[in-house]
């Protein structure tokens, strides 16, 4: 655990000796990465990735394996075993598809709304604007838990329980992404642009089309990225408003275990069942999110 | 609400101050853009959203808190006044809460956002498997809050837990992290710690990317060395951003409530057995989930958010202050 | 808020989800047509990770019996999280499937303040017949002062001591279930025991006599006149003779460190049982399944159970309760009465190993004959029967769960954390007064 603690070091206050003879490309910060500065980012990913390891090794063994002292530090073949008995055990080919549906409905949701408010917010002007912003940013600040009865409420009413759009549209929309998209484009999205668009004669939403979006597409990106993960794994809320009928993968996950006793290694063999989704997404499009994000961050 | 003010200076965000800042001929952007009747029409998708599933309940959330009432009878209940105020301004349980969660938060959020900032430091050079490590750094923040937890659990363990068994080895005394109150608290940030710094390092890279390049080769220029650089250039450049994480992590410190929830591993409310990493968020949730009483958990929301309010008030007037001086 | 600013915010609500395109739900048809017994019908069954029902194949069963029967069961692992959302879709008075599980813990929140919303089985034309049945106290403890019964009884979890042979035999104590179960007829016996395990030179290194000060607590309590609630179900545990003697017993355990000062349901609570860590137990008899699942199947022969200190106690079990609002409401009770009828309860002992909540069942010499080879051949029937027997009817209140808890904490303070145990009382009450003070 020692380890863990180690990424402490890479704080500021110990800058890595990266090699400062180099000649650098633009500024400062395309200089490459010396050996401290790989070994303290290969440390940070180990540590990253230490805890899904251990779902991993949790996930293929038995209750008393795990317990024991020292436990196994290895995955083992029973890995499959376990999966094989989530998989029966909780409906979770249907709860990763929902899932997957949930989260890309947030995802597009979140960032097509909160870019378009975002943008009006940054920069347009209109009574009230102050008042509505200062709500938005307001409301960010009230724990979410309670609102939870008058919601359930709400969708009781609109006899929307066990239906995926329960747990879609009161997430559909975050005061976090509206803020956000408005910080971002404040500053990335020059009034000058704005006004050569409007002189063009182009109507407001062809330069939103044209002008806006493209300037606010790496905050975007980190905005559906962060959000995608976010529902991906929210938890109290869809376990209230759905069940096992019509789970996502986190109210699949609460469905595993039967009688008294809890079966940890299936759960974190469904864990990882419910995770793998994720770190696809991540494998094959990690190069055009994270670096997406960053190319764009450089033009704009 | 300084927040809404909109010069390049007090931007909170990503994108960074692009220096010089532009400076925009305000009267003719008065002209043309001060009264676009448009910007209802962007927000409304928004608020129509937004005002159906998060004002309402939230609204509905202070009504309930002027009433004693439980969650059989959510809709009944008897009128109080701020009777729950008072009752929670008196109450012990409430201030522990306050206690725990400025400690939690201060050793969850201080390291957390220096470490971010180191690392996009690292990340920002010119990296052999670049893409790879980025997207590493994220992986704790894909993990679900519950696998997360249960994993820490595990490594903080009194009698079989990784930690105590290395320190073991080496002649040391076992610690009982769950047990005492400033273990169990650094165990829970380092969990909080441990999900969010990747992910301030990356909103903190992308911010530095766009530093423009002109800005490091001058201070090269005038014989700055690489930490100087990072003190007089980056920094200054990434305040913006920075004060936005310092506000979003604030706002997460304050609701914190998974993490200290699953921490104890078989289910309780109540943080530990002297309630020693009991936060707000779960005392709220147990006061209403556990306990019943939603009325007195609807008043500790509330103030919750008044807490929070003044923090990042204080915040944003700190932010603002520091750049009119920079000014 | 008034109803017309719900119906406003609803409607809206509605307004946005026609324009994302989100599609409504369907809207659910409630005509009173007569009930007939035949009609095809489909019965959605809320549980969380107690029952076993389907494991037991018993819906399959069932469905064989009635062809026109579709039986579909939605499950949650955490019993707090399913009550969590029942408690919401109870106070929203919607979403309630037609047979919902209810465990002991909320049993008495339902039958003091949802009682109006769950169909009452002591209508029921043979009401008194399926009443013989069950164990007096089962039954009771579902039914309304005015005589509503909520549900009907599932499991039981009459309670023994459960201990490792090759513990005591290594710390030269007895390990005859019958001897043991003289020496700690009642707690202080348990204890004398206990100190005896503790000054052996000869015991493992490390382990300790019993798992946690809640073992003892917890059992103990419950065999008061009365424990957490006074005679009519309101919380009152500082004038309880339960409580009084579960803290002297449970506390001097802990001041004493007799107990491996663990947290119950934690996780080094279970790495303990995998490690040999604790020699004692109290155990429910669904604890049985659990101890096997952790120990392993290197665990057989080890473990052995006596009867429980004191007399019979029962911790756990749970109810089916059939909500008003299901469209379904007469064809689902007559699968709750099916599925707790005797027959189905031995079956679920004799599959499940979920002890019967039926005293008919329980006497079956199917469930009375029961031995355990893993538990070194203990006759489980008769131990777990003879304390389901002895099982006082203490009244239970909706705070019970919490209260203890705030006990068991405290004491837990007082085995790791060297609190006094006045002190550690002090906790509690002050504890219990924040759960149960509105």
């Amino acid at each position: 655990m020692a380890t863990l603690t180690l990424p402490g070091r890479s704080a500021p206050t110990e800058p890595p000796r990266a090699p400062v003879r180099r000649r650098r490309g633009r500024g400062g910060k395309s200089a490459s990465a010396g050996p401290v500065a790989y070994t303290l980012l290969t440390l940070s990913a180990l540590v990253s990735i230490f805890p899904l390891y251990w779902t991993l090794v949790a996930g293929s063994h038995t209750n008393a394996e795990i317990a024991a002292t020292p436990p196994p530090f290895l995955p083992d073949a029973s890995l499959f075993e376990n999966m094989g008995r989530a998989l029966e055990e909780a409906p979770i080919g249907l709860a990763i598809l929902n899932s997957v549906i949930v989260a890309g409905s947030i995802t597009v949701g979140t960032v097509l709304f909160c870019t378009l408010a975002g943008f009006a917010f940054a920069k347009l002007r209109f009574r009230g604007r102050g008042l509505l912003l200062a709500l938005v940013v307001g409301t960010m600040m009230v724990p979410t838990q309670l609102a939870v009865i008058p919601l359930f409420m709400m969708i009781a009413e609109l006899q929307w329980v066990n239906h995926l759009q329960a747990v879609i549209l009161p997430t559909l929309v975050s005061a976090f992404g509206v803020f956000f998209m408005r910080q971002y484009l404040v500053s990335a999205l020059p009034d000058e642009l704005l006004e050569a668009g409007r002189v063009d004669g182009a109507s407001t939403f062809r330069v939103f089309r044209s002008i806006v979006l493209p300037a606010a597409r790496p905050a975007m990106a980190v905005l559906a990225m962060l959000t995608f993960l976010t529902a991906w794994n929210e938890f109290f809320w869809p376990i209230i408003a759905l069940t096992n009928s019509n789970p996502t993968v986190q109210v699949a996950l609460a469905g595993l275990g039967s009688g008294y006793v809890p079966q940890r290694s299936v759960i974190m063999a469904g864990t990882l069942l419910g995770t793998v989704p994720v770190l696809v997404v991540f494998a094959v499009l990690g190069k055009q999110i994270v670096g997406g994000i960053m190319q764009g961050a450089v033009k704009g | 609400m300084t927040i809404a003010s909109s010069g390049p200076r007090e931007a909170l965000i990503a994108a960074p101050v692009v220096a010089p800042p532009t400076t925009t001929p305000p009267a003719r952007r008065r002209t043309r853009l001060t009264r676009n009747r448009w910007g209802y029409a962007y927000v409304a998708p928004f608020f129509l959203v937004f005002g159906c599933f998060s004002l309402f309940p939230f609204l509905y959330t202070a009504w309930v808190s002027l009433h004693e009432t439980s969650l059989s009878n959510i809709d009944g209940g008897t009128w109080v006044g701020l009777e729950n105020y008072r009752n929670l301004l008196q109450s012990e349980f409430f201030w522990n809460a306050a206690r725990n969660t400025l400690t939690i938060g201060i050793l969850a959020t201080v390291p957390q956002l220096c470490m971010a900032l180191g690392l996009a430091h690292l990340l920002n050079y010119k990296l052999r498997h670049r893409t790879f490590f980025r997207t590493v750094m994220l992986m704790p923040y894909a993990t679900s809050i519950a696998a997360a937890t249960l994993v820490f659990a595990q490594i903080f363990g009194r009698d079989y837990g990784l930690i105590n068994a290395v320190l073991e080895g080496v002649g040391l005394e076992r610690i009982d992290w769950e047990g005492g109150t400033w273990t169990s608290q650094l165990a829970i940030a380092t969990i909080v710690t441990w999900r969010w710094t990747g992910y301030n390092a990356l909103i903190y890279l992308a911010a530095m990317q766009s530093i423009p390049g002109e800005l490091y080769e001058a201070a090269e220029m005038d014989g700055a060395s690489r930490w100087r650089q990072f003190l007089h250039v980056t920094i200054p450049a990434l305040r913006p951003t920075i004060l936005f994480t310092v506000i979003v992590s604030t706002i997460g410190a304050v609701q914190l409530f998974g993490e200290p929830l699953l921490f104890s591993g078989n289910g309780t409310t109540n943080g530990g057995t002297s309630n020693q990493y009991q936060t707000l968020g779960l005392l709220m949730y147990q006061q209403g989930w556990s306990n019943f009483h939603i009325g007195q958990a609807a008043a500790t929301a509330w103030a919750m958010f008044l807490i929070i309010l003044v923090i990042v008030g204080a915040a944003a007037v700190v932010g603002r202050l520091r750049a009119r001086a920079d000014r | 808020m008034s109803l017309s600013g719900k119906g406003k915010a609803a409607s809206a609500a509605l307004a946005v989800a026609l324009l994302t395109g989100a599609c409504g739900g369907s809207a659910a048809s409630d005509d009173d047509a007569p009930y007939d017994p035949d009609a095809p019908v489909t019965l959605t069954v809320g549980l969380f990770g107690t029952f076993g029902f389907q494991e037991a194949g018993l819906y399959d069963e069932y469905m064989d019996l009635h062809p026109n029967v579709t039986i579909k069961e939605t499950s949650v692992e955490k019993s707090a999280d399913y009550y969590r959302a029942l408690q919401t879709r109870l106070a929203a008075g919607s979403g309630l499937e037609d047979v919902q599980g209810i465990e002991i813990g909320f049993v008495s929140d339902i039958v003091q303040n949802h009682a109006d919303a769950f169909a009452d089985f002591g209508q029921a034309e043979n009401a008194d017949e399926v009443r013989e049945t069950f164990y007096d106290w089962k039954y009771e403890q579902a039914m309304t002062e005015d005589g509503r019964v909520v549900g009907l009884g599932t499991d039981a979890g009459p309670q023994a001591m459960c201990f490792r042979r090759d513990l005591f035999e290594a710390a030269g104590l007895p390990t005859d279930r019958e001897e043991l179960g003289e020496l700690w007829s009642d707690w202080e016996g348990y204890l004398d025991v206990g100190r005896r395990y503790q000054d052996s030179p000869t015991k493992p290194a490390g382990s300790a006599f019993v798992d946690s000060p809640a073992s003892v607590f917890s059992a103990a309590v419950y065999q008061g006149e009365l424990a957490y609630n006074d005679e009519d179900g309101n919380p009152a545990p500082e004038s309880s003779d339960g409580v009084e003697n579960a803290w002297e017993h449970a506390s001097e355990a802990a001041a004493e460190d007799l107990t491996a000062g663990l947290s119950q349901f934690g996780d080094e609570w279970n790495s303990a049982f995998a490690n040999g860590a604790f020699a004692t137990i109290a155990c429910p008899a669904w604890m049985l399944g659990y101890i096997t699942s952790q120990v392993g199947e290197d665990g057989a022969g080890k473990w052995d159970i006596a009867p429980l200190p004191g007399q019979g106690g029962n911790w756990g079990g749970s109810w089916l309760g059939v909500p008003e609002s299901s469209d379904d409401k007469e064809a689902a009770m007559a699968l709750v009465e099916w599925l707790t009828a005797p027959e189905q309860q031995i079956k679920m002992f004799t599959r499940e190993a979920h002890f019967p909540s039926s005293s008919e069942a329980a006497e079956d010499p199917e469930v009375a004959d029961a031995t355990s080879e893993y538990f070194s051949g203990a006759p489980i029937g008769q131990i777990f029967g003879e304390s389901a027997e002895n099982i006082r009817r203490t009244p239970i209140g909706r705070y019970d769960t919490q209260i203890q808890e705030a006990f068991t904490t405290a004491l837990t303070n007082v085995a790791t954390q060297g609190v006094s145990p006045d002190e550690a009382f002090e906790d509690a009450m002050a504890s219990v007064e924040q759960v149960t003070g509105g």
